[in-house]
Formats: structure tokens, C-alpha cells, sequence
């Protein structure tokens, strides 16, 4: 093969224009590596963020879409009442056209049995649990906590260090054991109570926030593993059974039992929130301590006692339905305005567990095919809220597919010139060599092959930079993006009027907000880097704030999207493949060029012209 | 002198740049043989170049046929036949100035597509003997030559895939007297002594003195 022979030769003797060439492919190829690794690293952390998370999900209703509605047929600003509909609900501010919204959507709460018709109707669903959540009013034995938030917090904080070591009982064991489960198999499910709330703020079910006392019915131990308050840990006796044999069984907070002082095997009385004469008697069968800090804090000052984590009673839902507290009963109420208003006795909260995306998928199409309205979305607080923590990197990914097209168009233009010029400048070659009788198609051949490798060798050092810098520009680039987005958020927080959550908080987003803890969110991005492969996202808690959280009302709620401001945009075999088949593909187009000019060259033309 | 077969025939050819447009060669035949020595002559714009270029292939004439060894050229492939059958020595030499002279006749070789029994520097270095240069000069660069020895080692590449036609237009254009000689000497030797067929293009009163045969290309008339 004289051609490759000569091509070689050719490219040894034009150093200066090879090596010319050669920087100028090496730029093209390290932009467009740092590109595909940043468009991989993109994808990769969309595919398999929740690959192996357990994901979460609630039907809601749409109220954003029925208050809409209603918005334009009362020009009334109606921002307020996205929690508002039930009626008891004391903490969000009246509104003129509150009665039209709540009458619109009174009707919508789905039951119980709705729920688990499309738990049914989906073979995606790993498992549902839910939860209850009613009111209690207090008496003058049993009296809550009251205090500011700070003192909640900061007791469950430094008791949670000494917590939980000394369990004893088989319940509490499985207890912890789920919880532990969670954090290692996905943190996703950390995530849970954060997520479930989000749903419940949906629609699904509002917080009771009225009362004393938020009696919380569980149907299973994994509902008590993902309770609104997060994780808690029993420092005392065992969670309740879930039968009827253990109605009446509760088990309350450190907090709570410390203030009354009450302990295990003891009894105690509770009043219903709307008629003083009705009572209720629990049995104490444990005392827990929540050991997720941040879900601790009270929502604020309009937040009821109720809404304080340390108020919780938990227990069985067996036991709410016994007591006639569940949501499928009624009770009547007065609401601030005076009107009395039949709501149901209970919240319900029903979450459905999937154990990956795709189930999560198939379920939001089954439950459509089951039946279930336009009225109603299946939201997943897991999936928004990891999608919106990938909100900059799709920014950024989409920023690096222009800059590859930029990169790949100027390149091209580039290599044509300079090959244009090249192929003019050896004209009297051609000519020679044709003259003397070597074919064309082997003359084009020869030149094609000559850029083929300097096209290579830039490419291989284009590759070797782009692979050393991509991650370290590609995570430079990223944080430019959360900066960016997390000023849009902020403004946006400002132009909403609502509580400024600090530059941590996605106001425009919030629709799927909730009052997640920045614990869950932080463990939920986190939990991409042990799931992810080697070149998946991984996501630093840089903007982990603090955000109220708990059952503060609305206005309180806050959400911390932690973005995910670390890639790991590494090169690999798929990015190597794909650079080689850009760099032929230029070499290509820029051989096409030497090809036209060889082919359009007559030796005789060109000697004749010489002579 | 025997009378082998002819090794090419010019078959009534005539040629025109454009189709239609003004014949710079009409309708000449010749023969030529092998072991002889031929002149081309004539005035200038009589077409010598262009008969040179429709005999080494590269260009195919307009009306008529160039015949090689029996075959129509214009049915085979050109390239082919000027990689292995004909040696161009061109008036302005065409070696490529980046290269050594032993790479410009290493790469004729190459592009023949020929397979040599010895190495091809060996044979090169032998060539350049044969056209009376000495043996390192094969590593110089082409620009460090004078023309006469640019021109000697054209021939040299000419020879180097052992072509049975060997075609030189203006081999002696602008050489002195003695080279002039030397040269043309080479040129006899390659026909009587190897048996090629030699065509020289050259208004040289000498070079056509010393050929076998001259052919005389008349001027055209310039048609209305």
C-alpha cells in the first residue's frame, strides 16, 4: 500500500500544517468531549438516579388546576388557599371565594377504597400503606406541648444521639431496621415523610392543624417507618400491633410524655376538637423520640399545637376507625366564619410504593386506564423533586448540545478551509502523481488518509484534555447553573409574594413542594451517588438548609431543593466511541472536499498550467 | 534493422480542446516500433505537446485511435497504461521538489504497481547511474539539482518501472551543447540497446539529426 506509505510520509514532511491542524481537532474534540460527557453524566443521573429507589407516589386532586378554574370566574386572589378546603383549618387567611373552592372541592377527596381500587389496578405497585390523621382537643389532665420551636428541635436533636441504641423490643427493632433499610436501599424513602406530606398538600390530604393533638393512624409499620414527622426511634416499651386487639394503643413523644408526665402502661383521656363530650382513652404502649431534627420544628406562628411533631400520638388506624375518627366518618364543624361544615373525621394520606421509576410510570398509566379523572395526578414528591434538583443540569446539558453543534459546525468549517487550501496548494502534486499514472480515487485515497491521522492524533489529545477537564469544567459550569437557578428561584420567590425561603428554596416549583425537610431532600439527591455508575451524578448538600417544615400551614412550608451541583462527568468507552465517530464524520466531510478537487483536477490541466 | 510489429499506432487521430472547436491535430497516423529512436518536430502550435500528450495517455483524441500493442487505448485504462507501459519525460520535469530523487523514482515504481526483484533503491540507485549521475545524489532533494541533473533523473524515474515506450517532450530545451549529447546518447542506448520505443518531442535540428526517424508535424491551417 504505497498510499498509506506516501501518507505517512506527507504527514511526517508538512509538520507545520499538520501540526496546525492537529490543535485545531484537538480543541474540537476536547469541547465536544467535555459536551458528551456533560450530556452522559446528564442522562445518566436522569436514568438511574431513581433506578434502584424506592419511589413514593400520591393521587391528589388538581386543585391547582380546579383554583385556576375558579380564579378566572373570581378575579379575587386566591394564592392563599391551597390548603385551605378543609374547612377547620384555622391557619390560612379567609378569602372571598373560599366557599366556591372548598364547594368545588369538597366533593373530590377520594376514599379509601378509591385508593386501593388503583393499587389494585396497577401489578406496578410494590406496596401502599397509609396514614390517618385526626384531631383531639385536650383536658386539663393531658395538656400539649407548647413551646417554641427551638426547644422542640433542640431537645429531639441532642436526645437523639443517646436515642434508639437500647431498644429492646421486636417491633422497635423492625422499626429500625426499616429505617436503616431506607437509608441504604434508597433514600428515597427517607425522603417519604417530605414526600407524603407533598401529596398530602396536594390534596390528598390536608393537615388537621386545628386541635390539640394530631392523632396519627398508621396501617403498617412501613407507614410508620415514613411518618410525616420522619423517623423516630422508641426509647421506651413497643410500637402498637396494628389488629383490633390493640385499638387504643398509642404510643407519644418524649416530649409530650415528659410534660404530662406519663409513661408506659398509662392511660390517658382526650377530648374531640367539636364536642367537649365526646372523650377519647388511649393506652401508652411506647414513647418515641423523632430523630429527624428538622421535621421537628414547629411551622411557626400560625402553626397549632397540633401541628408541633411532638403533639403526634401515633397508633393504628384500627384504632382511629374503632374511635370513629377515620376518613371515611364525618364530623361537623364551625369554621372561622361561623358556617358549620361537615368534613371527614380523619385526613387521609395514602401512598403508594413502587420499587423503580418505571413501575412509578406504569402505575400513573394504569391508574388513568383504571379510571381515574383528569381531576386528579399522580405526583410523586421522590420523582419532582429529584427532577427539579436536575433542573441545572438539564440547563447544562442543554447548553453543552449547543456548544457540541457550535463546536462540531466551526470545526467542520474550519477543517473544509484548511483542507481546501491544503488540496489547492498541492494542485502540481496531484498532477505529477496522476501524470505519472497513479489513480485518482488513490491519490484522493492518500489525502484522505493523511487527515485521517492528524485527524486522529488531535482527536486522541483533544479526548486526553477534554477527559482531564470535563469534570472539573463541567462542574464549574454546573455551579454557575444552580447559582443561576437559584436566583430565578428567589426572585421568583419575591415576585410570588410568598415567604422568602432563602436562596435554597424553589418558590416556582412548589407545586410539588411540600414541607420536606431538607434532610429528606438532601438524602434523597444523595442517595445518587451510592446508586449511581461510574459516571452518574452525584449531588453535594451545598444549599441543605433548614426549612420549616413539619405540619406548619402553608406560607410555612418551604422546600430546599438541593440541585444537584456535582457531576461526574467522566469520560468513558460511549463518549470515546462517540468522539471517534464525530471525528471521522469531520474527517469525512473535510476529505469529501480533497476528494471534489482531486477528482475535478485533469494532470494534463495542471502540467500544462505549470509549463 | 528488423521490422518488429508496431508497438503504437496513431490511427488517423485528431484532436480538439472543445468539442467542435478548433482541431489542433487532424488526422495524423504513425507508427512506431520498438528499438528506434523517433523525432516529433515542427513549427510551434503545430500540436507537437498535444500528439505527445494523446500518446502517453493523457488524453484521448477526438476522432481517430492511439493503438498500444494492438489494443485501443481508449478502451483501457489510462492510468494503467501510464503507471507500467510509458515513460513521460515532461518539458518541465514534474518531480515533486519535496521529495529525495530516490523517492521521486521509488514512487513511480510504487505506482506501477510492478513487483521488482530487487530492492527499489537498489534499482534506483542503478537508474541513476544508467543517466550518468552519481549514486549519492539519490538522497538529495530534487531543488538542490540543476536542471540537467533534474532532468536525467525524470528520465531515471521514466525508466524505472521498465516502460517498453519511453516519450520526451523538449528533453533538451534549455541544456547545453554537451549535455544536449549525453543526454541523447542515453536516449539511443534505451532504444538500440534495450529495444524501447523512443519518441522525442523537440524542434532541435540536432536531436532530430540523431533520432532514426523524424516526423514532421505541419502547421495547421487555421480554419475559418
Amino acid at each position: 500500500m504505497f498510499v498509506l506509505k506516501n501518507a505517512w510520509r506527507n504527514v511526517i514532511r508538512n509538520k507545520g500544517r499538520n501540526i496546525l491542524v492537529a490543535i485545531i481537532v484537538a480543541i474540537i474534540a476536547a469541547a465536544a468531549t467535555i459536551g458528551l460527557a456533560i450530556r452522559q453524566a446528564a442522562v445518566t443521573a436522569r436514568e438511574t438516579g431513581l433506578d434502584n429507589t424506592t419511589i413514593t407516589a400520591q393521587i391528589s386532586f388538581d386543585r391547582s388546576k380546579a383554583i385556576s378554574e375558579l380564579r378566572e370566574s373570581s378575579s379575587s386572589d386566591s394564592s392563599s388557599s391551597s390548603d385551605s378546603s378543609d374547612s377547620s383549618s384555622s391557619s390560612s387567611d379567609s378569602k372571598p371565594d373560599f366557599d366556591a373552592m372548598r364547594e368545588a372541592m369538597s366533593d373530590k377527596q377520594l376514599s379509601l377504597a378509591d385508593y386501593e381500587k388503583y393499587a389494585k389496578a396497577s401489578s406496578a405497585v410494590k406496596s401502599t400503606y397509609y396514614t390517618e390523621t385526626a384531631s383531639l382537643a385536650e383536658t386539663d389532665a393531658v395538656q400539649p406541648v407548647e413551646d417554641s420551636t427551638s426547644s422542640g428541635s433542640s431537645s429531639s436533636s441532642s436526645s437523639s444521639s443517646s436515642s434508639s441504641s437500647d431498644s429492646s423490643s421486636s417491633t422497635s427493632d423492625s422499626d429500625s431496621t426499616k429505617s436503616d433499610g431506607n437509608a441504604q436501599s434508597g433514600d428515597g424513602q427517607q425522603g417519604q415523610p417530605g414526600g407524603g406530606q407533598g401529596g398530602g398538600d396536594m390534596g390528598g390530604g390536608m393537615t388537621m392543624a386545628s386541635g390539640d393533638f394530631s392523632l396519627v393512624g398508621f396501617s403498617s409499620d412501613e407507614a410508620v417507618a415514613n411518618a410525616e414527622n420522619g423517623t423516630f426511634t422508641m426509647s421506651d416499651g413497643e410500637v402498637f400491633g396494628y389488629d383490633s386487639d390493640s385499638d387504643g394503643d398509642v404510643i407519644i413523644s418524649k416530649e409530650l410524655a415528659d410534660f404530662n408526665n406519663l409513661k408506659v402502661g398509662d392511660t390517658f383521656t382526650l377530648e374531640n376538637v367539636n364536642d367537649e363530650d365526646t372523650t377519647y382513652t388511649f393506652t401508652i404502649v411506647g414513647i418515641y423520640e423523632n430523630s429527624t431534627e428538622s421535621s421537628n420544628q414547629m411551622g411557626g406562628p400560625m402553626g397549632s399545637t397540633a401541628s408541633d411533631p411532638a403533639n403526634a400520638i401515633y397508633t393504628s388506624v384500627s384504632t382511629l376507625k374503632s374511635l370513629g375518627l377515620d376518613a371515611d366518618s364525618t364530623t361537623s364543624s364551625t369554621d372561622s366564619s361561623g358556617n358549620t361544615v361537615e368534613t371527614a373525621a380523619a385526613q387521609l394520606n395514602y401512598t403508594y410504593v413502587f420499587s423503580s421509576k418505571d413501575d412509578y410510570e406504569q402505575f400513573v398509566s394504569d391508574a388513568e386506564k383504571a379510571g381515574l379523572s383528569d381531576d386528579y395526578t399522580v405526583s410523586s414528591a421522590d420523582v419532582e423533586q429529584y427532577e427539579s434538583s436536575l433542573v441545572p443540569l438539564d440547563n447544562l446539558a442543554q447548553f453543552a448540545l449547543t456548544l457540541l453543534w457550535i463546536v462540531l459546525g466551526v470545526g467542520a468549517v474550519v477543517l473544509v478551509v484548511l483542507t481546501l487550501f491544503n488540496v489547492r496548494e498541492r494542485k502540481y502534486e496531484v498532477g505529477v502523481l496522476t501524470a505519472i499514472g497513479v489513480k485518482k480515487v488513490k491519490v484522493a485515497a492518500q489525502f484522505t488518509f493523511e487527515l485521517l491521522v492528524v485527524t486522529m492524533i488531535g482527536l486522541a489529545l483533544g479526548a486526553a484534555g477534554g477527559a482531564v477537564a470535563s469534570v472539573p469544567v463541567s462542574n464549574q459550569l454546573l455551579a454557575a447553573q444552580v447559582a443561576q437557578q437559584e436566583s430565578q428561584a428567589s426572585s421568583q420567590n419575591a415576585q410570588f409574594g410568598r415567604d422568602m425561603q432563602g436562596p435554597g428554596a424553589q418558590g416556582g416549583s412548589s407545586s410539588s413542594s411540600s414541607s420536606s425537610s431538607s434532610d429528606s431532600s438532601s438524602d434523597a439527591s444523595g442517595s445518587d451517588s451510592s446508586n449511581s455508575s461510574d459516571s452518574s451524578s452525584s449531588s453535594s448538600s451545598a444549599n441543605a438548609q433548614n426549612q420549616p417544615g413539619g405540619n406548619g400551614p402553608r406560607g410555612m412550608m418551604g422546600q430546599a431543593v438541593n440541585y444537584v451541583s456535582n457531576v461526574n462527568a467522566t469520560v468513558n468507552l460511549k463518549i470515546v466511541g462517540q468522539l471517534l465517530l464525530i471525528g471521522l464524520g469531520l474527517t469525512l466531510v473535510a476529505a469529501l472536499v480533497a476528494v471534489v478537487f482531486v477528482m475535478r483536477y485533469e494532470p494534463l490541466q495542471i502540467l500544462a498550467d505549470r509549463s | 534493422m528488423t521490422e518488429p510489429t508496431p508497438i503504437l499506432e496513431l490511427d488517423n487521430v485528431s484532436y480538439s480542446y472543445t468539442k467542435g472547436g478548433k482541431k489542433v491535430l487532424k488526422n495524423i497516423s504513425h507508427t512506431f516500433r520498438t528499438g528506434e529512436v523517433y523525432s516529433i518536430t515542427g513549427p510551434s502550435g503545430a500540436g507537437k505537446t498535444t500528439m505527445l500528450s494523446l500518446i502517453s495517455g493523457l488524453t484521448s483524441p477526438t476522432e481517430g485511435k492511439v493503438v498500444y500493442n494492438g489494443k485501443d487505448l481508449a478502451k483501457q485504462d489510462r492510468y494503467d497504461y501510464r503507471s507500467h507501459d510509458i515513460g513521460v519525460i515532461f518539458q518541465s520535469f514534474n518531480l515533486l521538489p519535496q521529495l529525495t530523487v530516490a523517492e521521486n523514482i521509488i514512487l513511480s515504481m510504487d505506482a506501477s504497481g510492478k513487483t521488482f526483484d530487487k530492492p527499489k533503491k537498489d534499482i534506483a540507485v542503478k537508474l541513476l547511474e544508467q543517466v550518468h549521475l552519481p549514486a549519492e545524489y539519490a538522497n538529495e532533494r530534487i531543488l538542490h539539482l540543476s536542471g540537467g541533473e533534474q532532468q536525467r533523473v525524470a528520465i531515471a524515474r521514466a525508466l524505472s518501472y521498465d516502460p517498453k515506450v519511453v516519450v520526451a517532450d523538449e528533453p533538451t530545451g534549455n541544456l547545453d551543447m554537451a549535455t544536449q549529447d549525453d543526454i541523447m546518447s542515453i536516449f539511443r542506448a534505451l532504444a538500440h540497446d534495450e529495444d524501447r520505443c523512443v519518441i522525442i518531442v523537440t524542434h532541435s535540428p540536432e536531436v532530430a539529426a540523431a533520432s532514426d526517424e523524424v516526423f514532421e508535424l505541419a502547421p495547421l491551417r487555421r480554419r475559418a
